[in-house]
């Protein structure tokens, strides 16, 4: 008789005794030559990318250096910073921005173009025989002693006929001297500045109208259903981040975004809100108290944008990408033409960038025409944020007067 | 599993390694930084406000730091200028975060400096946003039937408010928040010595 389940039982007991073990085997050679280049790579990658940091504060400490020093002539910097408005051959825009050529404010030698760069002016004034409305900006906080030293012995000496030269430090003293003292109040104030200057017309009398005391409340204080202005938008409309400045901007426009945040034509939920909660005469009393405030630039370039790129888009716009210049519509140096297009100088970079591309998007799509929605998807993202640091260099340009409000409110605009 | 020693001594090895790198030497580089310029302390509302955002849990849908451009339109949306190290010296614990749910609240001092806004959107967030999905905090206020001297009453669109007529006014914990949130502020100029996130910049190395 076999017992054929015999050695099956003995070889399941050795099995079960079973204890694993393990030669000492070399690593594999590929594997040793994988750790090692994957350790020289590591390396590698670690010095490439501190070199990162170097050479973003190397071009940090450059573009410090160019701002400081300021290497550009006057010619190069009345043309990127004057010209818009004064035409690069100073002959001005007649019945708009009074010309410098042979203009006697310009032959006042670079003392007096430097203090009217530094105040800006807001009043009418009688340049050359004709009669302007001043509105122009304070170049104070938008350009260092140097450049405006620099733009003022230009001035003088190309539209004048000076050979005078200011220097930095002369702008410093002058720059003191007429701090915080507002915009020039036209052509009647700077008389006492500049001698032998023919009648200047004087300064209409402030024909301020009263705030409408229920509109000052929204303003301030909101109501049941509303936040007030203020407590976004800031004391006087400077905005801030991607809550756009509202100083300044025409009446008819403030007025029409109100009324399309109303109907839900332009999407924001707190606007949208706010604006459920304001009937037709609330709307015109807060338009037309904004359109008034003058305040100076709260906003400064933020977003990393190519300044240089910026001012191409806004002053010749680019052709290859189909995209025109901003200047060529929203007026000279962005001061905006009223109604439909909003002042552009000194708004809020984020909310410029925020609102380009919620065009591209069409999240926004109450552009006139439907301008800014082609415009704003031809612009790459790096150029929305060049043109909005750009925009945001800009000083702010006083508001308009209140009687040209007037004409549009008159108007039979649909606006 | 035979050969302890080598594996523990290879294990300590890599921790020593990560904690130099990713802790001692991060922490010697930021040491030697001054305190921003710009950048204050938290009063004491703002610090019990700051206690409020951490016990809510705020840190579980929203981050406090703002990219670069070159990694998130962050500047676009209106959240600032990129965070650097300096913006935190004040946070203990950092309230950093991961999570992107909900905005990035670094800057929401700048961009929704309101107030009266934010308590209206702590107490109820759909009251604003039909789409949100924040959780409300009603227990931040109170309802009463007349607002008394000194109340802070919640402004609420949209029929949000109660039906009988009552106002909905702010607890303390709530005006602490809305304190704490709008100090979040870093809109300051970077300080030119400050460490930052330069993304992966190679500006100027190949031009």
């Amino acid at each position: 008789m076999n017992r054929p389940d015999k050695q099956p039982v003995k070889s399941r007991l050795a099995d079960e005794g079973y204890e694993p073990w393990e030669n000492n085997r070399r690593i594999p050679l590929p594997v040793i030559w994988v750790a090692v280049a994957l350790a020289v790579w590591g390396t590698a990658t670690l010095l490439r990318d501190s070199g990162s940091y170097a050479v973003a504060q190397n071009e940090r400490q450059s573009g410090e250096t160019v701002a400081a020093e300021a290497p550009e002539g006057g010619e190069a910097l009345f043309l990127a910073r004057c010209s818009t408005c004064h035409q690069p051959n100073g002959a001005g825009v007649r019945l708009a921005v009074p010309p410098l050529h042979g203009s006697d404010f310009a032959k006042a030698g670079p003392e007096v173009v430097a203090q009217i760069m530094l105040r800006g002016i807001d009043g009418p004034i009688r340049v050359s025989g004709f009669a302007y409305d001043g509105r122009m900006p304070s170049f104070a906080a938008a350009l260092n002693d140097g450049d405006i030293a620099q733009i003022a012995s230009f001035v003088a000496n190309r539209f004048g006929g000076t050979g005078a030269a200011l220097e930095a430090g002369q702008v410093a003293t002058l720059r003191a001297a007429q701090a915080n003292k507002g915009s020039w109040q036209g052509g009647a104030e700077l008389a006492a500045l500049v001698p032998d200057l023919p009648t200047q017309p004087p300064m209409p009398a402030e024909a301020k109208p009263a705030t409408d005391p229920a509109i000052s409340a929204l303003v301030f204080a909101g109501k049941s259903d509303a936040w007030s202005c203020a407590s976004c938008h800031g004391d006087l409309g400077q905005g801030t981040e991607n809550t756009p400045r509202l100083a300044g901007l025409a009446q008819g426009y403030i007025a029409r975004q109100l009324r399309d945040f109303r109907q839900g034509e332009r999407h924001n939920e707190s606007m949208n809100s706010v604006a459920k909660a304001l009937n037709d005469h609330e709307i015109h009393g807060l338009a037309a108290y904004y359109a008034r405030q003058r305040v100076a630039s709260a906003a400064q370039p933020a977003l990393g944008g190519d300044l240089a790129r910026g001012e191409q888009i806004a002053l010749q716009g680019d052709w290859s990408i189909g995209v025109p210049a901003c200047f060529s519509c929203h007026g000279p140096s962005g001061f905006g033409v009223a109604p439909d297009f909003p002042a552009l100088a000194a708004q809020q970079p984020a909310y410029i960038a925020s609102q380009l591309a919620a065009w591209a998007g069409g999240h926004r799509n109450n552009s006139p025409l439907g301008l800014m929605d082609r415009i704003s998807e031809a612009l790459p993202e790096a150029d929305r944020r060049a043109v909005a640091d750009y925009l945001a260099s800009l000083p702010a340009v006083p508001a308009p007067e209140q009687r040209a409000e007037a004409k549009i409110d008159g108007g039979k605009d649909e606006l | 599993m035979n050969r302890y020693l080598p594996l523990v001594l290879i294990s300590l090895g890599i921790l020593a390694f990560a904690t130099l790198f990713l802790v001692i030497a991060p922490g010697i580089q930021i040491a030697q930084r001054a305190v921003s310029e710009g950048l204050r302390p938290y009063t004491e509302q703002e610090a019990r406000g700051r206690a409020q955002y951490v016990s809510l849990g705020c840190v579980y849908c929203h981050s406090q730091q703002p990219r670069s451009p070159d990694q998130a339109p962050d500047g676009e949306r209106g959240w600032g200028r990129p965070a650097v190290a300096g913006d935190y010296v004040f946070d203990r614990p950092h309230q950093l975060g991961t999570m992107r749910t909900g905005p990035d609240l670094l800057n929401v001092g700048a961009r929704l400096p309101s107030a009266s806004w934010q308590l209206t959107h702590l107490y109820q967030p759909r009251a604003i946003f039909p789409w949100s999905i924040m959780p409300a905090y009603p227990y931040l206020f109170e309802k009463k039937a007349k607002a008394a001297e000194g109340d802070t009453v919640v402004v609420l669109p949209n029929g949000v408010g109660p039906a009988d007529g009552g106002v909905i006014v702010a607890r303390p914990e709530a005006l602490d928040l809305a304190a704490y949130l709008l100090s979040l502020d870093r809109t300051y100029p970077v300080p030119a010595n400050s460490l930052r996130d330069d993304g992966f910049a190679r500006r100027g190395a190949s031009s």
